[in-house]
Parts: C-alpha cells; structure tokens; sequence
C-alpha cells in the first residue's frame, strides 16, 4: 500500500468502473474480470505491478489473518476465556490455554479485566470469521502503562515505510515506545511531550493522506528536537 | 397518484411549471464523507430534497437470527426527519417507511459484494432532512455514495431516478405537485455501467410504450447522476492534493 | 450498546489532565470549531445546522394549529424532542427514544422554555378555539462529542428564523416567529478528573460526569443538568460558570451574525 506516495499520476477509481482491458494480466484485490475487461468493486487508487491489476482502498475494515500482530481490548471475561474488541467485526477469543500465564479455571478476571489493553497476535481465522487469538509469544503481554491511538489500517504501511525506516524515524524523534498493530491501533509510551509529539503525527497521516508526506512531519519533529536541543 | 383534475402541470410551450422540459431533472449536488462518526456518508441535494446516508461495518449480525452463514445482510433504515414534509411527522417507523427500507436493502445487496463478509452486517442509514418527491430514490443514491465511501466492496454504484406521467406526458424526475396530481411514477435503481436494475417501483397507470420512454428517461438521467457521484468521492480525496 | 472504554485511555486522560493538556491539544477552556447555517431546509419553517467539531446536529422548526389547553385558553405550547437515531454513530441502536435522547430534549427544551423567549400568549390566534403550536425537533447526524451544545444551539438558531406558516392555514399573513432573546447552552464534562469545555468523543468516552448550564441574554440561570455518574463542588461549578457566560456571549454572537446575513 503506497497509494497518495508517487503523487497524483495515480487514478482513483470507484465501484463499477471498468478499468481496462484484462487479457494477460491478473486481477489483484478490489478487482474483479467480467469477460475481457477488468472492473473496480472498491474506491481507492489503481495499481498496476507485475501484471496484476489492483485496488489500494481509500477506506477498509480490518480483516484479521493468521500472525497478525494486534493491539486488543478486554471486552468480555468468561470463566476460562476473554473476547477481545480487535477493531475487526468480530471479537477475537483468547483462550486461557493461550495466555501468558497459568490461569485456574474461573480466575481469568485476575489477570485481565474488561478494559484492559493487550499486544496480541491472531493464531488463526477460520472461514466463519471466528478468530483466536494468543498471547503467548516475545512481547506479547497486557499493556499497564502508555496509550492507544487508532490510525486506518489503509496507512499502516505509511505510517512505517519501508523496512519499518520511518516507524523507527517516529521513535528516535519522540523518544517513545511505538508498536503498531495490524488491526489499525497504535501503541504510544514515553514522555508526556514525546507521546504529544507522536499523537501529533499519526493524527496528521491519517487526515492528510494524500496530501501531505509523513516524512515532511518527521522531518518537522526532527527539526524542532534539534532546534530544542 | 392522486387526482388529476384542474391542476394544470405543463404550460402550453411544453415545459413544466418550475420551468424545466419534459426530459430534464432537477439539480443534483452530492457531498461524500460528511458525518465524521460514520465509516462512510453522503449528503445529496436533489431538487430540493435534502438527504444524508451513513454506512457502520461490517460489524457482527446481532442478533444472531438475522446472522447469514453465507454472506452479510445489509440492514437498511429509511427515515424522514419529523420537519422534512409540510406536516410534521411524528418519530417512529411506518409500514411505508418499512416498505422502503426493505426494497432499498434488496436492491443495495445486489450490488454489494455480499459474501465477503458471512455472518456481518452493514448498517445503512438513511435520513431524509427534507421532502420534495422522490425521496426515496435520492435515498439509494446517497446510500451507494456511503458505502463507496466506506470502502464496502460493490461490483457496481446505484442510482435511484424516477420518471413519470402528467397530464398525458411522460417527464422525468417528478417534483412535488407532478408526484400529487400526476399519473404515474416509476421510480428505478439503476446500476449505471452495468445498465442493470436493482431497485423497482410503479404506480399510476402507464401505456407500454409510456413505460419505455420513461425507462429511456431513467437511464439518460441516471448516466448524468453517476457522473455527479464519481466526482463526489474523488473531490473528497483528490481535493486536498497538492 | 455500551462502549468500551480502554483503561489506557482513561490513565492517559489523567495524565493530560495533571500537565493541563487535552487528547486534541486544545486548552481546557477551548472549544473546537463551531458553523451554524440556518435556513437550510425546505418545508421546516425555520431549520438549522450545527458542526461542532465532527459533530453534525440538524433542528426543524413545525406549527400546527390546536385547541388551547382549558386552563390556559390564551397560551399557545412549544414542544422540543431530540432524536438520537442510529445514524449519529455506532454505539445508538434503533428502537423506542432511548433515555438519552429524551434528557438531551428535555435539558434544550426547559433551556428555551425556562427563558421566557416565546411568549405563549403571542401564539394565540383566537383564545379558548385556536392557538399555535411550536415544536422543535432535533436530529443528531454524527455524534463526536457535545452534541448538548450543538442540539441547543441549532434548536434556538432554527427558532430565532423560523416564519409562522400562516397563511398555510389560512389564519392571516405569513410572519416571523417572535423570539425574544437567545437561550444558549454551555456544556463541561469531567476528563481526566478535572472539567473541561466542549469534550469530544474519545473525551466523553473516558471521562466521567457532564454539567450543562443555559443562560439567557442577562447571563441568568435557566436550565442546568448533572448527568451520568459523578459528584462535584460548589468550587468546581463557580469555575465552569464563569467560562459558561464567556462561552455562550460568544455563541449568542454566533447567531446574530448568522441572523444578520
């Protein structure tokens, strides 16, 4: 996903627009063939790399898969389970089998109360949508401290750049913890003025998508740290 | 349709009482994206109609009854604002409201790739804030903008136009006084580059070959609409580029 | 359906508080942007729009002819309800009119009523047969926060130009409503342990209880409500009562721009 990156050559095309002759090339996401012509089922920018023809969405929900890692919120505690409010459109369950600690059947509340905010990762999705979720793992744990930002998930991939290189730029700027889950939710730790500062710049991605580079806001912070410094 | 007695809705020249010809709409201005609480939303001014639809999901069937193991059900709610008509209505649904709502539903799952999502369901809000005729047929155009602007994959848009009769002539897009005292309505969803009808209503009394110029009308209007959709979402997003 | 609200989200609230910061940066004092449009609806005979921030309220203004009440043959009645349908966001679910948004109705319409602006008197067509009846409806399209403020702003704005339809109903000349000042509402939620003007969404998600004060021309107390969980001081209140009469001198210029146009 690199839409609104390479400036306003790309077209932005909408549900039912045929987009181009199909023969010898693969329909990719948001396409889809109806006899010699490829048609767009979605609103967002036209791609076209390695001969697939595909959609990158102005708009989407978070549709979880297998090894998503996630930032989750308590939203139901059973005896031996949790559901967890994963910004999808269903709730994903942990099981107590699956946490990170040796839970007794009936204290699940004693490690996790509805509220609670966790890094998580999806186990599995199955054809239904049913998703399991796990916490056992390196750095998955229920977060105590710092807090939640909700980015879309169509910027995600902005919001870290290649290699995570811009991710890594946000963190040096503002001196801040920053895991981004794939379900959209940001987490931010660190000093009241660097959590400000990185709240700043997600906020700022996700209005001005297209319109403004993510790298012109780090560039702002870096500046103004030096400026600072 | 109402009675069509001493109301006088052509003038002698041919054109219509608000001045437009026989083949003409009403103005049409559609806004993308304007409730911020929504996942996706649209205003559109038709005439003067005004309407909003806002789009929430996919999000879980609830209850679970309604839940589709196979594909989303897409829960629509038509509704006129207490002070959208000459006299207030009171709050609450009807059996017209109802009625429409379902065949609005019918008609948007037609055009919504549907079985992406087993066991969801899109909410589709629609709100009428002011009634000129037609409302219902602004309503599918404002929800399809909604749902493109949510992002819910369709294989195509809809877009609800309506043609009619008065005094003997067919006329596209009837206003107010066409729809009271005219003879027929035929409002219709169309799905502009497929060239497919999801969504049909008649009433009134039409010859066959009325039935064919007024669809000839439909789709004519229905192109020029589409073109007003279109640029709806990509102003919203092509707007602000540099 | 009830919200979710991340225990992040409400110790991150506490620690802006003690620095005297907000989510969205803005000061404790600092509202986000307010637009009023009026007349912006065909067949209410007096409408307006009301953006406060990503929050988008309508109000219709409607008459009706009706026989007087017996007791007060000369008084003709106002009536205002607010609607919170399931387009406003989506915690709301569709159903019968929800306790919400009866209280939200009810705090506007005793803010407009308790005011005096409308004499009933002057909706009196012939005493003891036929009177006017006023009645506001809002509706509330986007919820992001504060919709009390934007409901009592649009419903006043929507009244101040509404035109009584009476030649509608055969009952004399068309005229403009008689409206004789402007009641506006202040709201303050508790974020973060301490009361801020204007919360939004993700504020009134995490904080606690909400006070809204009405206040006429003159700065008098019209209309107050505490709601939603919560106790404060006669200190605290002293505090937002001085930003309330800044705030709603600020939104009563609002409307007579608006009205001037």
């Amino acid at each position: 996903m690199s839409q609104g990156q390479t400036g306003a050559e790309q077209r932005l095309v909408t549900p039912g627009m045929a987009v181009g002759p199909s023969t010898g090339k693969r329909a990719g996401s948001g396409i889809i063939a109806t006899e010699d012509t490829f048609i767009a089922t979605q609103l967002g920018w036209l791609r076209e790399l390695n001969n697939t023809v595909s959609i990158d969405p102005i708009n989407a929900a978070y549709m979880p898969r297998s090894g998503d890692l996630v930032v989750g919120i308590v939203a139901e505690v059973r005896n031996n389970l949790w559901f967890m409010n994963i910004n999808g459109s269903f709730q994903g369950l942990l099981p107590m089998s699956l946490a990170p600690w040796k839970v007794e059947f009936g204290a699940a509340r004693q490690h996790m109360d509805v509220g609670d905010v966790v890094l998580a990762r999806v186990q599995e999705v199955d054809e239904c949508h049913n998703v399991v979720l796990t916490m056992k793992g390196v750095g998955l744990r229920r977060l105590n401290q710092g807090t939640v930002e909700s980015i879309p998930v169509q910027h995600i991939d902005r919001v870290r750049g290649a290699n995570n290189e811009r991710l890594q730029r946000l963190r040096d700027a503002t001196d801040c913890r920053i895991m981004v889950g794939e379900n959209g939710r940001v987490w931010i730790d660190g000093s009241a003025d660097g959590v400000s500062l990185a709240r700043h710049a997600l906020h700022a991605v996700s209005k001005e998508a297209h319109s403004k580079d993510m790298d012109e806001i780090l560039n702002e912070i870096e500046n103004k740290k030096k400026g600072d410094a | 349709m109402g009675g069509y007695g001493d109301v006088q809705l052509l003038r002698d020249d041919g054109t219509r009482l608000d001045g437009r010809k026989v083949d003409e709409m009403r103005p049409v201005t559609i806004e993308a994206g304007v409730l911020p609480a929504a996942d996706g939303s649209a205003m559109i001014t038709h005439g003067l109609n005004v309407a909003v639809a806002a789009v929430y999901g996919p999000m879980e069937a609830h209850p679970r009854k309604i839940q589709r193991q196979d594909r989303a059900v897409i829960d629509v709610r038509y509704n006129m604002a207490p002070f959208s008509t000459s006299d207030r209505i009171r709050p609450g649904f009807n059996r017209r409201s109802r009625e429409i709502s379902k065949v609005t539903a019918d008609a948007l799952e037609s055009v919504v790739l549907v079985e992406r999502y087993p066991r969801s369901k899109i909410r589709v809000e629609i709100e009428i804030l002011a009634a000129e005729a037609g409302t219902r047929c602004v309503g599918i155009t404002a929800a399809a903008v909604a749902l493109a602007d949510a992002g819910i994959p369709m294989r195509d848009m809809i877009v609800g136009v309506a043609s009619g009769k008065v005094e003997d002539t067919v006329v596209l897009d009837l206003d107010k006084a066409e729809d009271n005292y005219g003879q027929a309505d035929l409002p219709v969803g169309i799905l502009p580059n497929t060239g497919e009808i999801a969504f049909l209503q008649m009433d009134g009394d039409l010859s066959p070959d009325e039935y064919n110029l007024a669809m000839e009308y439909n789709f004519k209007a229905a192109k020029e609409i589409h073109e007003i959709m279109v640029d709806a979402l990509q102003r919203r997003y092509q707007g602000g580029e540099a | 359906m009830v919200e979710l609200v991340p225990a992040l989200l409400r110790q991150e609230l506490a620690r802006l508080a003690e620095d005297d910061q907000r989510l969205d940066g803005r000061g404790r004092w600092e509202s986000r942007e307010v637009s009023l449009e009026t007349d912006c609806l065909y067949n209410a005979e007096g409408s307006a729009k009301v953006v406060i921030g990503g929050t988008v309220v309508y109000a219709g203004v409607k008459f009706e002819l009706r026989t007087p009440w017996p007791d007060r043959p000369t008084q003709g009645s106002l009536m205002c309800g607010a609607e919170l349908r399931p387009v406003a966001g989506r915690k709301y679910e569709p159903g019968p009119p929800s306790p919400q948004s009866i209280e939200l109705g009810r705090v506007v319409d005793r803010g407009i009523r308790e005011s005096g602006c409308i004499d009933m008197e002057s909706l009196c067509i012939v005493p003891g047969e036929k009177v006017w009846g006023v009645m506001i409806d809002i509706h509330v399209l986007s919820d992001q926060g504060n919709i009390f403020d934007a409901c009592g702003l649009a419903a006043i704005a929507a009244l101040r130009t509404a035109v009584v339809p009476a030649e509608r109903f055969d009952v004399g000349e068309d005229h403009k409503l008689q409206v004789n000042g402007t009641p506006i509402m202040a709201s303050f939620t508790r974020v973060g342990g301490r009361f801020v003007l204007d919360a939004s969404e993700q504020e009134e998600l995490g904080g606690d209880e909400r006070i809204h004060i009405t206040l006429g021309d003159e700065g008098h107390l019209h209309s107050l409500q505490k709601g939603l969980k919560g106790v404060f001081t006669p200190a605290e209140f002293a505090e937002i009562f001085d930003v309330a009469q800044q705030r709603c001198v600020e939104l009563r210029n609002l409307v007579s721009k608006v009205e001037g146009n």
